[in-house]
């Protein structure tokens, strides 16, 4: 069942245009990321969503519902803030009660919601604590907490983890995802951070320029991108030269792939290959050349000089590529299993 | 030879408010000529006596009153004007901010005098009872510390950020009225103290409108004291700003121990 529905919006500031025909279907209790560089509109379509911007046009539907020019306080909605906005003169417990209030949640209910949040977030040690006295990771969780506990229909979050340092960060996106699954809120999340979207997400919507680019799973998004931006955007991407041949397929280092766009026998492109789609042997007298090998743990990064073309980045399992050296020559092909690339 | 250049920069700019103090409080409560003073006599004919002979004068004690009166006015109607504006410029229009900044230096702009001769002339026709009170010089202060209590409650707002309370606020479907009350008002005390300390200091040491007006406060008190007692006067001048230094320091520092900076309070 669709539980929001944003369809055709439109929101332009001054002269620039932040959402251009922006539509989205959003599952009841599914988890969205809506993911992009800076000024790509994300956090525009979240704020109108929320009701904080007014879209130009286009419709907003929550359960079949029109809520487009239904106030912010009405829609109950919760919103998680990047720069955690708990109410500084109040302790956890009574930022978490103040939502309560708000919401008109009867107040013998509200001290059995709270204890509930408090643990559900491992809070408790910290519920007389005033917001200064406490870490951002747990800034950030009494947010979460107060945000989920009127049970809103919508949880909305606003790059809720950006301020955070790295570790507390991974932790506190489990704990996101754990949450999310647990009370089955439907969520939207907006990041700039694409581990964190693939990490967490059901489904990544990318943007630019103020419009949805492409709306898939994450495995689909990476596997699977329907234009150059998404593919360049989402991880790490070679452009390899393909050429075009029979039944509107691409030829690329030997094998036959299909493309985003059908080809015409003859026509020259350049394909997207992921690093982990090339298979490297060593061949002395071979067309490329290992110029770079830079050591990750699991995997190893290779660089690799290919004749008359871009080099080109190979991630090898770490185990598997004992025998290759720096100044090696080999030979490219294509993991036999490939048969998609976006063409650029 | 960085570290020496600081140092002096620092003594100078010290010397030059500690010197014309320190002459103060010499002239006011040392009875030794200038003529006279050497490494000797530095230290006799110190006594208390000309502030003493101020504190016998009543109508210093009224003039305090009216002083310390129209600071507790003044406070009153400049919170009651700017708290509301500042908080609805910063959560529904802060692109109106820049224009309000500018709009609350305009006080500075207009002299006293055009400001006094401008309202005498529009009130003497219309509200003649207006200018007969002491309290008329209410909204001239209000107006005159403008500038500074403005900025005072903005930096307030600004550093809890405000309008993310204000959004987070209504996101869990609280109105106006209550994240006003509830939320911003409560984390705004340090700047609103802060907007009443510089308030009193401003008012307590205003002349140019109580003097055009022809009312009695503390400072045009001093002035026609100083020229009747000389050392008297000079006396309670020095203890007057000392007590407002004091007061303000005061405040700073329980702002301070609240955990509250400069960028919270503007002070």
């Amino acid at each position: 069942m669709v539980a929001v529905d944003m369809r055709n919006v439109r929101k332009v500031f001054g002269s620039s245009v932040a959402l251009e025909d922006f539509s989205i279907d959003i599952v009841s209790g599914e988890l969205v990321c809506l993911l992009g560089p800076s000024g790509c509109g994300k956090t525009t379509a979240l704020r109108i969503l929320a009701g904080f911007e007014k879209a130009d046009a286009g419709t907003i539907s929550v359960d079949d519902k029109d809520i487009t020019s239904v106030a912010v306080e009405k829609r109950n909605f919760s919103m998680v803030f990047q720069d955690y906005s708990l109410f500084p003169n109040m302790t956890a417990r009574q930022n978490i009660e103040f939502a309560l209030k708000s919401r008109k949640i009867d107040a013998s209910q509200r001290t059995a919601i709270i204890d509930r949040m408090l643990s559900v977030t491992a809070l408790e040690d910290q519920a007389d604590k005033f917001p200064h006295q406490m870490s951002g990771g747990q800034k950030q969780r009494v947010a979460l907490a107060r945000a989920i506990a009127t049970s809103p229909r919508v949880l909305l979050l606003d790059e809720p983890l950006s301020a955070l340092d790295a570790k507390v960060r991974e932790s506190l996106r489990e704990e996101i995802r754990r949450l999310q699954r647990e009370i089955g809120v439907t969520t939207v999340f907006v990041t700039h951070d694409q581990h964190e979207a693939l990490a967490i997400a059901d489904r990544v919507g990318v943007m630019s320029n103020g419009r949805l680019e492409q709306i898939a799973t994450p495995r689909q998004l990476y596997e699977a991108p329907v234009n150059p931006f998404v593919a360049t955007f989402i991880g790490s991407i070679n452009k390899v030269p393909a050429i075009g041949i029979s039944d509107g397929k691409w030829e690329c280092w030997g094998s036959a792939l299909t493309g985003s766009k059908s080809s015409t026998p003859g026509e020259s492109v350049m394909v997207g290959v992921r690093p982990e789609d090339i298979r490297v042997t060593p061949e002395p007298g071979g067309s490329a050349r290992l110029t770079d090998m830079s050591f990750l743990g699991p995997i190893t990064r290779a660089t690799i000089k290919v004749e008359r073309e871009e080099s080109v980045v190979v991630d090898l399992m770490s185990a598997e590529c004992g025998s290759l050296r720096p100044g090696q020559e080999v030979h490219l092909s294509l993991r036999p299993d490939l048969d998609r690339v976006v063409v650029f | 030879m960085k570290r020496a250049l600081k140092w002096t920069f620092l003594g100078t700019l010290a010397a030059f408010f500690i010197v014309p103090l320190l002459a103060m409080a010499r002239f006011a409560f040392q009875s030794v000529p200038v003529v006279l003073l050497t490494p000797e006599t530095a230290l006799q004919g110190w006594s208390i006596d000309p502030i003493i002979a101020a504190a016998r004068e009543p109508q210093m004690w009224s003039a305090s009153r009216t002083s310390i009166l129209l600071a507790v006015f003044t406070i009153a109607l400049t919170l009651l004007l700017l708290i509301p504006l500042a908080v609805v410029t910063e959560i529904r229009a802060p692109r109106l901010r820049p224009l309000l900044t500018a709009l609350t230096l305009l006080p500075w702009v207009v002299p006293p005098i055009a400001l006094v001769v401008g309202v005498a002339v529009t009130f003497r026709t219309g509200a003649p009872w207006f200018l007969a009170s002491v309290f008329s010089l209410v909204p001239f202060y209000a107006l005159w510390a403008m500038p500074f209590t403005y900025r005072a409650l903005d930096a307030g707002l600004q550093a809890i950020n405000a309008r993310t309370l204000y959004e987070a606020a209504r996101s869990m479907g609280a109105p106006l009225p209550v994240i006003v009350a509830r939320i911003i008002l409560p984390n705004m005390t340090a700047s609103i103290v802060a907007a009443a300390a510089l308030t009193t200091a401003l008012v307590l040491g205003e002349f140019a409108f109580a003097s055009l007006l022809l009312k009695e406060t503390l400072p045009t008190f001093m002035v026609n004291f100083q020229q009747s007692q000389a050392r008297a006067g000079l006396a309670l001048a020095l203890v007057v700003l000392l007590l407002t230094a004091v007061a303000i320091s005061l405040v700073v520092r329980v702002l301070r121990r609240r955990g509250l900076t400069v960028q919270t309070t503007g002070l």
